[in-house]
């Protein structure tokens, strides 16, 4: 005991002493908010009949959004055998496996039964496209367990207490690559059917179309792909511990510079579409967000910092390479896709469809997070945070130098790699 | 390489077969499961504006009889304007859709069709997500934000409660008050007919303005209004095959 205060002592005020004190406050705070609404229910939140879905939504589907670099980075890596970004592809594994469990932690919190999570597994209701989600998302996470699980072994403690299990452990990366189809199959099938999940909702006329799929697929690779870049980055400036190869990420940054184009070009069309002729419903939230209440989020958060100066930055030679320039350009599309998420969730709830007969009159409600919601919430980031900064200080999460060996294809004679 | 092609277009063959199979089971199941949807009776209920004065007995008779919690409403009574100088309102219970938005969302099958049409809610079985209420046109559903655990003020004077009272966290519907339905058929009683085997709102309108009964049976109440009048439904445009109808005010008021 008297081991533990000391060196709580002598740690407490170093940076990584802060800015775990930091967290450990915040996550105090979500346990009190947590426990509050557990105890309370959901009256104390400022949800309602009309807004039933608001800031834990929003963080249930962010999380999920900026976890897919797991899935396009490990499709990258082991299905078109761009071998050299395996280190990057082991930082968003990890980001994954925290992204995910930090939705369910949302969706813990969200739903009116917690006790009863349970029976989504139980009781399938085939067509529902959540049913499809959460199947995905509790399978897919058992994928990113296996995925993981050769970083697990990389604990220090593990290794010199249980090493035959460690090396189990170690092992399954020789499945990477049937572990990258799963993933890329379970990955596309929900990250889309998220969208679609509000694409099929005819009630609410600005939600209700086809384009909601892409957006959610597009949206979710750019932004999981740039946290991934970021988060790397940032390590890499902040700790020692953490060894970045900065030509790999460069390269990644021009990438998804590229696929921000392709991002840009289905908003683009998207736009057009949502503002073309008068729908009753549609135009109306179509104005909440142009003109609106949501205005400010969706051109400055949405398009012109979350998309289009990021995009410059990225394609833009000289800006790229300056570190600081793509860490804020990458931290830009995070933050656009977030607002994007939020966007989208609050838009179509927000104008409502009177069914009163004869003219279709339009009503409009407003949602503010209440405290608890944002208390709970944040802790909910915090966590992610928390999990991630010990991955780069225990677990290697952010390491370019690893050697060849430890991210080999045996089982795989496939054709020579292409280079990038 | 010849060799190479008949395995492609045998192979090729072999999943077209197989696609026309599968979707040839899902044809058939689809059929037997929309046939299975038809019970003998199907329930419907018509709501005529001229009759209704808006005095809300409707509401207070459904707490009653199905424990409703008083900051929650199954059946709404709205104002829907004015015609001719006179007021009009809107009585809304759930729509019990054809096609229920409710019931096609719903992750566990929590919401689902009985066999007479209505859209029923197994509360055992709601997880609480909340996407049901999200995609109900017609905002038909409440959430239960809070337990009830209060005495009902609508209990005794308008009825006593015949279904339990609903957890926390789940949301809650009208459901045509199947419960007294059952009972009254079980009693030989005609839904629509006898006040026991009816819908309690029904029931407790002071005007007649509601009435209930079977589609299928061509001498109900409610297929001999909907044969004589001009009616309309909520959100038409929206294909969910609502079983409520409305006979408007106004006849040259058609459009839902």
């Amino acid at each position: 005991m008297k081991k533990i205060i000391t060196a709580i002592r002598e740690n407490i005020f170093t940076p990584w002493g802060i800015w775990l004190s930091f967290l450990g406050l915040v996550l105090l705070g979500a346990l009190a908010a947590g426990i509050t609404i557990f105890w309370k229910g959901l009256v104390i939140t400022n949800l309602t009949n009309l807004v039933p879905w608001g800031l834990w939504i929003t963080i249930d589907l962010s999380s999920i959004a900026v976890s897919a670099g797991a899935f396009s980075l490990c499709a990258g890596v082991y299905l078109f055998g761009l071998k050299r970004y395996a280190p990057i592809a082991r930082t968003a594994t990890f980001i994954g496996l925290i992204g995910y469990t930090m939705a369910m932690l949302a969706l813990v919190l969200d739903i009116g039964r917690p006790d009863r999570f349970y029976k989504a597994m139980i009781f399938w209701n085939v067509h529902s496209l959540m049913w499809e989600v959460t199947m995905c998302v509790i399978l897919y996470l058992t994928v990113l367990l296996f995925e993981t699980m050769p970083i697990f072994a990389s604990l220090e403690w593990l290794r010199s207490k249980f090493p035959r299990l460690a090396r189990k452990m170690e092992s399954v990366h020789h499945y990477a690559p049937v572990l990258a189809i799963i993933g890329l199959g379970l990955s596309s099938l929900h990250q889309s059917s998220l969208g679609a999940m509000y694409g099929v909702i005819k009630a609410r006329p600005y939600l209700y179309k086809p384009e909601m799929a892409v957006l959610f697929m597009f949206s979710a690779i750019v932004g999981g792909i740039s946290l991934t870049l970021l988060a790397s980055m940032l390590s890499g400036r902040l700790t020692s511990r953490a060894k970045v190869n900065d030509i790999l990420i460069e390269r990644v940054a021009q990438f998804v510079g590229y696929l921000m184009i392709g991002y840009l070009y289905f908003r683009f069309w998207d736009w057009m579409a949502s503002r073309y002729m008068h729908e009753p419903g549609r135009t109306e939230a179509y104005h909440l967000l142009t003109t609106g209440q949501l205005s400010f989020n969706f051109w400055i958060g949405e398009m012109i910092l979350g998309a289009l100066v990021p995009t410059f930055i990225l394609l833009y030679r000289p800006a790229r390479l300056s570190p600081f320039w793509r860490m804020l350009a990458l931290a830009m599309i995070v933050g656009g896709v977030v607002a994007f998420r939020f966007d989208i969730n609050i838009v179509g709830q927000l104008a409502v469809v009177s069914y009163l007969p004869g003219q279709p009159a339009i009503s409009y409600t407003s949602y503010t997070p209440s405290l608890v919601e944002w208390a709970s919430g944040m802790g909910i980031v915090a966590y992610g945070l928390l999990a991630f900064s010990l991955g780069v200080k225990y677990l290697r999460v952010v390491d370019h130098r690893l050697t060849d060996e430890e991210h080999e294809m045996v089982s795989v004679n496939s054709t020579e790699a292409v280079h990038a | 390489m010849t060799e190479n092609n008949f395995n492609r277009r045998d192979f090729l063959k072999l999943s077209a077969i197989g696609v026309a199979v599968a979707a040839g089971t899902r044809a058939i199941t689809q059929v037997e499961a929309s046939d299975a949807q038809k019970g003998e009776h199907q329930w419907a209920m018509v709501i005529d504006q001229a009759k209704c004065t808006g005095c809300g007995y409707c509401t207070l008779a459904c707490q009653a009889h199905n424990d409703v919690n008083p900051d929650i409403q199954w059946n709404k009574v709205l104002d829907a304007g004015e015609v001719n100088g006179k007021k009009v309102y809107l009585a809304r219970p759930c729509m019990q859709c054809e096609h229920a938005p409710c019931v096609e969302v719903c992750p566990v099958g929590a919401s689902y069709y009985r066999d007479d049409g209505i859209v029923m809610m197994d509360y055992n079985k709601c997880i609480g997500c909340r996407y049901c209420q999200v995609a109900c046109p017609f905002d038909a559903r409440s959430f239960n934000w809070e337990a009830f655990t209060e005495e009902n003020p609508a209990v005794p004077e308008w009825g006593t409660p015949e279904v339990e009272r609903r957890p926390r966290g789940v949301p809650e519907k009208c459901a045509f008050c199947y419960q007294r339905i059952d009972r009254g058929l079980e009693l030989g009683l005609t839904p629509g007919v006898d006040a026991d085997a009816t819908p309690a709102c029904v029931v407790a309108c002071p005007t007649g303005a509601r009435m209930f009964g079977g589609l299928n049976d061509h001498n109900s109440n409610v297929s001999q209004v909907l044969r004589e009048h001009i009616s309309y439904r909520l959100r038409e445009n929206l294909g969910t095959g609502s079983r409520v109808y409305y006979l408007p005010v106004d006849d040259t008021v058609t459009e839902g």
